[in-house]
């Protein structure tokens, strides 16, 4: 069959009655999880999860697991979208990607162009979403041919590549988001073995046969978390929510803009794309970009439009872009994308070279509700931009025990065992502190995700060459992948030694 | 107070990789008769992070200029948010659902603020009340609702 007809087959799906409605759910929550300071797209895909596996569970599996990713990676390109909400009409980011777009966007608020800000950044981040989309039905094909053609030596060596890029971009120091990638991939060996079924690390504790949960884990780090970060160090401070007048832009707005949506949408595709990078650095990418090629760059924080189509087009398209290598090559290149493999599997697909072809409903409807989804965020976003305003508003007295509650009700929903509930707990005072002193959380999530895969063909691979290490250097993909990931992990540093400033990637 | 967190936490990482290496030593070392048995992965694992520990705790011990900024936190509800939620665990399986979680919201709830005491209890109520009612009644999921001796 060919993509076209893969793809009309998939808006089949996509616009099933239910689906239309995870969609919607998933992009409103999305809005909402962007427009709130202090729970990120991570913890907020990461806490509905065990909601949407409890909503999906009357479904046949593969329908499930299609729903389930819909609503999940509609919060995903929400966020995004709300984001740019918060930066603009309170110079408060939502998220960490959208900091670049309180420069310009807050500048223009205070002048009376909210509203046009607003509309701007919800047009670019539509087109952005679009055109993300129409690169991923082009590249997802021939790129899933290439990785199929990949052995265990070419994945263990693909999938080291992926962890290196997120740890070298994490945080501030590599060699604790090194440390956390290990203890993640750690982590991933207690339990039963799933080669020789030989218990490990799991002290004749039955709880631990099954291994430790991700969803556990990642829910307690970023959920809990970022809860007590805020029950701890509470500020009361209460920010103005500048007024929004005349919500469409004039002419002059859009043709300015035009320019800038373009390239945004382009090279935050392409930063998507990396592994590690996500769309924090996408969005300050090209302001800069934008800042160096206009022929006026001191208007830039002033409040110019350019300053706000061009990262807010990019943190969406970056978005997009992190699909493909999750798609495709079965290797999430961000903490959010890895929770997203998670979810998958827990649905028992496996993401990867084989999903177009063993699960192609899944694959095909997430691509064409991602469609539907862009659209319905634009019609969300232009009237209702009022209303999310608002929900930055939510008193914390209710929203913060809100989450806890959500959280253990998730939690044990899935596992229905009180020591997941406890870990969580620990995982949620660990998650605090081990961010304040600046440990990155989402190499560790993505080591869990991926441990399991990465030891199988590690292990694979060993076999074949009868446990001849040199069989990663020999052969020459791999080898490749090898030098990158060594050059992803040297490069920053050493420029870090000169004493230059590197933008490192917070959102992870 | 980061620097005095990050030596606690080489250390800590240090005996984390060495328990690895040790029980991974205790493993199975070949599974049927393949070069690599399951003690391969976590051994090298181990040992990486006995690596980046010990190198963590030099760069710590070399930045000097390590000046930390005091920031007030709010303990007193912290903790008492924290003994909630763990009293909210154990008591789980045998209060049930319904009343451990409407309890758990209310104290939270005046923890964060001492006000709007009905309007807490009222979202507590809907909140508990309406979670059981969808999941268990609408979607058939399985909760413990009620006390055990009910």
């Amino acid at each position: 069959m060919s993509t076209i007809e893969y793809l009309i087959q998939g808006l089949g799906t996509a616009l099933i009655w239910y689906n239309i409605l995870f969609a919607f759910v998933g992009v409103l929550i999305g809005t909402a999880v962007g427009v709130l300071p202090g729970i990120g797209p991570m913890s907020g895909v990461a806490l509905l999860i065990p909601v949407t596996a409890s909503i999906t569970g009357g479904l046949p599996p593969e329908q499930a697991a299609t729903s389930a990713i819909i609503l999940l990676a509609g919060v995903y390109y929400g966020a995004m979208y709300g984001g740019s909400t918060t930066s603009i009409l309170l110079n408060t980011p939502g998220e960490s990607s959208s900091v670049v777009t309180t420069l310009d966007g807050y500048q223009m608020a205070k002048k009376g162009r909210a509203g046009s800000a607003l509309s701007i950044a919800a047009i670019g981040s539509f087109v952005a979403g679009i055109v993300t989309l129409v690169a991923l039905i082009l590249l997802a094909k021939p790129l899933s041919a290439v990785a199929i053609k990949f052995g265990p030596a070419e994945y263990f060596s693909l999938m080291l590549l992926g962890l290196g890029a997120v740890s070298g971009l994490a945080g501030k120091s590599v060699t604790k988001a090194l440390i956390m990638t290990v203890c993640g991939l750690l982590l991933g060996t207690i339990g039963i073995d799933s080669v020789s079924g030989i218990a490990r690390f799991t002290f004749d504790v039955p709880w631990l046969y099954q291994g430790i949960e991700f969803l556990t884990i990642a829910v307690g780090l970023f959920a809990l978390g970022e809860v007590f970060k805020t029950i701890l160090e509470k500020d009361e401070e209460e920010a103005e929510i500048a007024k929004i007048n005349n919500l469409l832009p004039s002419k002059e707005e859009l043709k300015e803009s035009a320019g800038p949506i373009t390239r945004g949408s382009l090279l935050g595709f392409f930063v998507g794309i990396l592994p590690g990078a996500g769309a924090t650095l996408a969005s300050f990418f090209s302001y800069i970009l934008e800042k160096k090629i206009s022929k006026t760059p001191s208007k830039f924080g002033t409040g110019t439009i350019a300053g706000v189509a061009a990262p807010e087009s990019a943190n969406n398209a970056a978005s997009g872009g992190a699909m493909i290598p999750l798609l495709t090559l079965g290797i999430p290149g961000s903490g959010t994308t890895a929770i997203l493999m998670g979810a998958l599997m827990m649905y028992n697909v496996q993401p990867g070279p084989l999903l177009f072809e063993d699960h192609p409903q899944v694959a095909w409807g997430l691509i064409a509700s991602m469609f539907i989804g862009n659209i319905m965020l634009l019609i969300l976003n232009l009237p209702l931009v009022k209303v999310f305003a608002k929900i930055i508003q939510t008193p914390k007295q209710f929203l913060i025990p809100m989450i806890i509650a959500i959280s253990i009700f998730g939690v044990y929903a899935v596992q229905v065992s009180t020591y997941d509930l406890l870990l969580l707990l620990g995982c949620g005072i660990l998650g605090y502190f081990l961010s304040k002193n600046d440990y990155p959380i989402a190499p560790l999530v993505l080591g869990l995700v991926l441990g399991p895969m990465v030891e199988n063909n590690l292990r694979r691979a060993l076999t074949i060459s009868n446990g001849d290490f040199s069989i990663f250097v020999t052969r020459p993909i791999s080898l490749v992948f090898l030098l990158i990931t060594l050059l992803w992990l040297i490069i920053p540093f050493m420029m870090k030694r000169r004493g230059k400033d590197v933008i490192i990637n917070i959102e992870g | 107070m980061a620097l005095k967190f990050d030596y606690i936490a080489s250390v800590l990482f240090l005996a984390v990789g060495v328990l690895f290496i040790v029980g991974s030593k205790n493993l199975e070392s070949s599974s049927y008769g393949s070069a690599v048995g399951p003690d391969i992965f976590p051994l090298i694992l181990g040992s990486a992070l006995v690596l980046l520990s010990i190198r963590l705790f030099y760069e710590t011990f070399i930045t000097k200029n390590h000046y930390g900024t005091k920031e007030k936190l709010q303990y007193k509800p912290f903790i008492i948010i924290f003994t909630t939620t763990l009293l909210y665990i154990l008591t789980l399986e045998t209060i049930g659902y319904v009343i451990t979680t409407f309890l758990f919201l209310f104290v939270c709830f005046q923890t964060m603020q001492r006000s709007k005491v009905i309007l807490s209890l009222i979202i507590s109520a809907c909140f508990s009340g309406l979670v059981y009612f969808l999941y268990v009644d609408v979607l058939k999921g399985t909760l413990p609702g009620w006390p055990i001796w009910f």
